[in-house]
């Protein structure tokens, strides 16, 4: 038989078949015809996240995956270009995204960008295009952050000299650059100041007038030694502000309602034994439920320069008597070390953890028990928001 | 003269005899922006003095890949955290093929286990190729968070490029640190 024959041979055992097969489907109603159409966004969930995907091996290509802790369902995506810094809006409506396009895709001219999502749709809703300042880093909460009212935002700029953009975001333009001597990040501090973390272990405050201009500005007292015990840049979300961890695990609150910063007395997540032994790691290195008043740690054994490993443990601290209650284990469970931890703000919270294999856990943060993996959320989630 | 004064002087000096002018023009170029850095210069031997040895001493027993410049634990990578140049078509001092060098950078100190002796490197990027995503290492000895730039490695040190991609990382020794 020749290879024709054989097709046509083929082609007649196939449509006997597919009759056959199908004789009974014929007696039931068809399926009705299909609408083509692009969804919108459900309404907003308690255990909404949205997974920073910093795409660590192809590194222009990071994006945002809006993840429903409940469902488990993907529920949409952002793209975040190269090294981006991802920040909600205070109402929640709007995600900003600061991050670098090149021409050509992975080479060619470099535009800096911040791009407004809507979060009901997660259509582009707007963009500034900046100076090609941009810091191009890892995601924290200071890269890009809003001013209380949503009227300001403000973008780190490192290139390397420091200083930030003020940018007025309902006309979508960069307002001024403002020197910061050195200080690095955009901490937004009050109704209209901005702080940022000196490498003399203070902040420097910038406060701006209501066009977005500076007015003054002023330096705290020192509340860490970048030397003896650095803290990271990573700070946590509190009910008055910031929650800065150091390597070796002491804890400085501040207070940023006000004009000026409110620093309280440092307390420290390890105790004596502890001490040099264990240490808070990874890139995103504490969660607090403000509610609850509970702060979530992930926790290892290392020496000096094991400040990116991840943790092995999640530590978890009432947040009123600076006591730890619980230790919940990470690799024990048969997961990789958690680089990256995020809360729910509800009273049945949930964490998010993102190990180094790229699998994100979902527990149960009042108990600890693990409720979910999932291993489809991106190469490398370092960075979780939770609306 | 103080000692770093002494370090420039001495490795720019040495540059500019090893290396074409406009070559040299470069190299000045980079001291010249290091030598902007100089308050903030990672040079901590202060920090180091409870792990320096004496030069010839035996050091302690070397990790396994500490001579591999392809290995992570390589001895110069002490503070990468990024992709090895050595596995993309470079060396460990080298940029591959068609990408561009960083011209700014920062600088560390690492033990080398085979004299004990440590060395100034200085860790750089190569830029305007995409990530190479091969031997991922993530060293961190040392290493400073974001205000203290000189000595941090999460920041895109190809910023500076008009091509600024990140592509890989290296470790290129500039001396070694004295006493």
């Amino acid at each position: 038989m020749g290879i024709r024959q054989l097709r046509a041979a083929l082609l007649v055992l196939s449509v006997s078949t597919m009759g056959s097969a199908t004789i009974g489907a014929f007696a039931a109603e068809p399926l009705a015809s299909e609408e083509f159409t692009v969804d919108s966004m459900p309404p907003k969930g308690p255990h909404w996240v949205y997974v920073i995907d910093e795409a660590f091996y192809n590194e222009i290509d990071s994006r945002v995956r809006v993840f429903d802790g409940d469902s488990y369902r993907h529920l949409g995506q952002i793209d975040a270009g190269f090294n981006p810094g991802v920040i909600l809006s205070p109402d929640g409506k709007t995600t900003g995204v600061t991050t670098t396009y090149f021409s050509r895709g992975g080479h060619g001219a470099r535009t800096d960008i911040v791009e407004f999502t809507d979060n009901a749709s997660l259509a582009i809703a707007g963009e500034i295009v900046l100076p090609p300042k941009r810091a191009m880093m890892e995601p924290t909460y200071f890269n890009l952050s809003y001013a209380p009212s949503g009227r300001f935002a403000y973008v780190a700029y490192i290139t390397p000299a420091m200083s930030f953009g003020v940018l007025d975001v309902a006309n979508k333009k960069v307002v001024t650059e403002v020197d910061t001597a050195g200080c690095a990040l955009v901490i937004p501090t009050g109704p209209s100041s901005v702080s940022s973390l000196c490498d003399s272990g203070r902040l420097l405050t910038v406060a701006l007038d209501g066009t977005g201009h500076e007015t003054s500005r002023a330096l705290s007292e020192p509340f860490f030694d970048p030397d003896a015990d650095p803290i990271f840049v990573q700070g946590i979300p509190s009910a008055t502000g910031y929650t800065f961890i150091s390597f070796a695990g002491q804890v400085h609150d501040v207070g940023f309602s006000g004009d000026k910063p409110v620093i309280a007395a440092p307390w420290s997540l390890v105790n004596a034994a502890e001490r040099g032994v264990w240490r808070p790691g990874g890139q995103q290195i504490g969660a607090i439920n403000r509610r609850l008043a509970r702060l979530y740690v992930p926790m290892h054994k290392g020496d000096e320069g094991a400040h990116k490993e991840g943790g092995t443990e999640i530590w978890v601290f009432d947040l009123d008597t600076h006591k730890r209650i619980a230790r919940w284990p990470v690799t024990a469970q048969h997961l990789k070390p958690a680089i990256a931890v995020q809360v729910t703000q509800d009273d049945k919270p949930l964490l998010f953890t993102g190990g180094v294999d790229g699998t994100v856990a979902v527990w149960d943060a009042v108990t600890g028990h693990v409720r979910h993996t999932e291993k489809t959320l991106g190469q490398s989630p370092w960075f979780f928001l939770t609306p | 003269m103080n000692p770093i004064d002494r370090f420039f002087e001495k490795s720019s000096r040495s540059l500019a005899q090893r290396t074409a002018r406009r070559g040299f023009l470069g190299v000045l170029g980079q001291v010249l922006t290091g030598s902007l850095l100089i308050p903030l210069l990672p040079i901590d031997r202060m920090s180091r003095a409870d792990a320096a040895t004496v030069p010839g001493d035996k050091a302690a027993s070397p990790k396994a890949g500490s001579n591999d410049p392809q290995n992570c634990e390589y001895w110069k990578y002490c503070a990468i955290d990024g992709f090895l140049c050595s596995c993309c078509g470079g060396s460990s001092h080298s940029c591959p093929p068609g990408t561009s060098a960083s011209p700014i950078t920062w600088i560390g100190t690492c033990q080398n286990p085979g004299d004990g002796r440590d060395y100034i490197v200085s860790y750089n990027d190569c830029c305007g190729k995409t990530s190479c995503g091969n031997c991922e290492c993530n060293r961190n000895e040392r290493e400073k968070p974001l205000y203290r730039l000189s000595r941090n490695n999460d920041v895109n040190w190809c910023m500076a490029n008009s091509d600024s991609n990140y592509h890989c990382s290296v470790s290129v020794i500039l001396g070694v640190q004295q006493k």
